[in-house]
């Protein structure tokens, strides 16, 4: 093994690196910040801001919120997802190349147009705003990951298993139960997870949808528009925290259902 | 889940023609719901309040194209549209030239700790789109991180002000918004790049940025392209950014857009201009593609 050398593209890396988490510990050092100023060098270390936005029953509020809408997305995706990579890998029909490229579609519009277009739809049939109205703006935009993930576990599955259930002869159910979701389980749990990770963290689609109340994102936005709060930090790195959580669990499950 | 279950065994296997047929549908039905009440409906109502005279509250009355004519005779939307094709193609190009090195690096350079580098692009993909916006606002404000260690080295005496609020502060918000994004598309891209494509290059003479510029660039011209198209659509689709580090110069179509319905309650109006917008996205699309295509021979 060759001893590392000081390399430009070493250096570069570094930097880029630096560039890329400046902003995540910035905001966690300054949420740990004993004093309230947001400069260097931090007074001292304390969870003062943590005691505070906990005892804060708006931001309490906002994350039960959060949570509630990201598990409620995912129990959606999930149901809707699975039974959509099934039907593209397990039939043939017309208009099915359509079909898989439309599925796509919220994930590559910017979040704008599809949080316009809901509020056009929901105004239009006077349906107010609330968590569900988020929820099904969460849902539309989190459905292509899951898809993705989905789709390309189901595409690997050996038909032959199957098959060969039926001659041993299991009914559907029992194939379904016993043979499919025993071997996709792990893909599906783990991008139910990334589906979770991306509602919680959801804002620009949030913006139009919620009317009201409140989720995480949003309170950071209210509260960091407006004034200098040192407690924001603190409940934004709530927020990365639980998002990072995720990102660790749907790793194990990802690499799991690989090996 | 009962259509889950009474249409899962059927696939592929036994079971009669309409049988199977009532199958793929009830397996259909909920993505076909969601997508027409989430995105088809929605959108072509947009389409159709686009075309409609306002009536305020989100209420819409008879034809009328003036939400186009406003759209295109109003200064303000006109200079928020061109300075979000300009600060979209910049971040975009910006970012895709900064994920090249980064990528050939992760595929070329490392090997066992190839997976934890991905994993720190994921990671900074993650943490947070709000938070990383808001922690920019800290990082580059008149109190903030760099003005004040700058003022403390003595360098200058008064901060910076054109750190935040302006179109630069916007670039770099945006990019680095956009940069794990692009790092893992071209890093796909690279993956079926083989080693020995590059080495051979430079066994034939090549220099390692000829070879990078020779070999590398042609061959993972998809995934730039994409990279490209994505962080362009990403950025000047952005209402958010422009909001908290833009400034008065660095003001967006998508703000323009968002006050429509938020604030002003002029739905057709906001709509026409979205719909300006995504012509000129795909315009901009067709372009790139022509670009590649050209490229290509």
């Amino acid at each position: 093994m060759p001893r590392p050398r000081i390399t430009l593209l070493g250096v570069y890396m570094t930097g880029m690196f630096v560039f890329l988490f400046a902003p995540l510990v910035f905001v966690v050092l300054f949420s740990f910040n004993s004093g309230s100023a947001l400069t260097f060098p931090i007074r001292g270390l304390s969870l003062r801001w943590y005691r505070e936005i906990f005892a804060d029953s708006e931001v309490t509020g906002a994350m039960w919120n959060s949570v509630r809408v990201a598990i409620s997305t995912a129990i959606v995706v999930t149901v809707v997802g699975t039974c959509t990579a099934i039907a593209m890998t397990r039939y043939r029909f017309r208009g099915q190349r359509a079909m898989g490229a439309l599925v796509l579609i919220p994930a590559a519009l910017p979040g704008l147009f599809i949080g316009i277009s809901l509020v056009a739809m929901f105004s239009q049939l006077h349906i107010g705003l609330s968590l569900v109205t988020v929820t099904i703006g969460h849902m539309l935009f989190t459905l292509p990951f899951f898809y993705l993930v989905a789709h390309a576990r189901l595409a690997q599955f050996d038909p032959l298993l199957e098959e060969s259930a039926e001659d041993l002869g299991a009914n559907a159910w029992q194939r379904f139960r016993l043979v499919l979701l025993p071997m996709v389980a792990p893909a599906l749990l783990g991008a139910a997870l990334i589906v979770v990770a991306l509602s919680w963290d959801e804002f620009l689609i949030t913006f139009f949808t919620i009317g009201g109340s409140n989720t995480l994102p949003l309170l950071i936005w209210s509260k960091a528009r407006l004034t200098i709060d040192p407690s924001v930090n603190a409940i934004a790195t709530l927020l990365v925290a639980g998002s990072l959580l995720l990102v660790a669990f749907t790793r194990r499950f990802i690499v799991e259902s690989h090996s | 889940v009962a259509a889950i279950t009474s249409a899962v065994g059927t696939p592929t296997l036994g079971g009669t023609m309409p049988r199977r047929r009532v199958a793929l549908a009830l397996m259909l039905l909920p993505c076909v719901i969601v997508l027409g009440f989430g995105l088809v409906v929605p959108l072509l109502l947009l389409l159709y309040k686009s075309v409609r005279e306002n009536l305020g509250y989100g209420q819409v009355g008879g034809f009328s194209l003036d939400a186009y004519k406003t759209a295109f005779s109003t200064a303000v939307f006109r200079k928020t549209t061109v300075n979000a094709l300009w600060v979209g193609a910049a971040t975009a190009l910006i970012s895709v030239l900064l994920s090249y090195p980064i990528a050939y690096f992760i595929t070329f350079r490392l090997r066992r700790a190839r997976n934890l580098a991905l994993l720190m692009i994921v990671i900074s993909l993650f943490s947070g789109y709000i938070v990383r916006i808001y922690a920019w606002r800290t990082i580059l404000g008149a109190n903030g991180v760099i003005n004040d260690g700058l003022e403390r080295l003595g360098i200058i005496h008064s901060p910076l002000l054109f750190l935040l609020f302006s179109k630069w502060a916007l670039l770099i918000v945006l990019t680095n918004l956009t940069v794990p994004f692009t790092v893992l598309i071209i890093t796909g891209a690279m993956q079926n790049v083989p080693k020995e494509a590059l080495e051979n290059a430079r066994d034939l003479g090549a220099n390692s940025l000829r070879s990078s510029t020779g070999v590398l660039l042609p061959m993972t011209m998809g995934g730039a392209i994409s990279a490209l198209a994505y962080a362009y659509v990403i950025s000047a689709g952005d209402y958010i950014t422009p909001q908290l580090v833009g400034g008065p110069g660095g003001t967006l179509v998508g703000v323009s857009i968002s006050d429509q319905f938020v604030r002003i309650g002029n739905q057709p109006q906001g709509a026409a201009l979205s719909f300006i917008v995504l012509a000129l996205f795909a315009l901009s699309y067709l372009l790139l593609s022509r670009l590649q295509r050209f490229k290509g021979i």
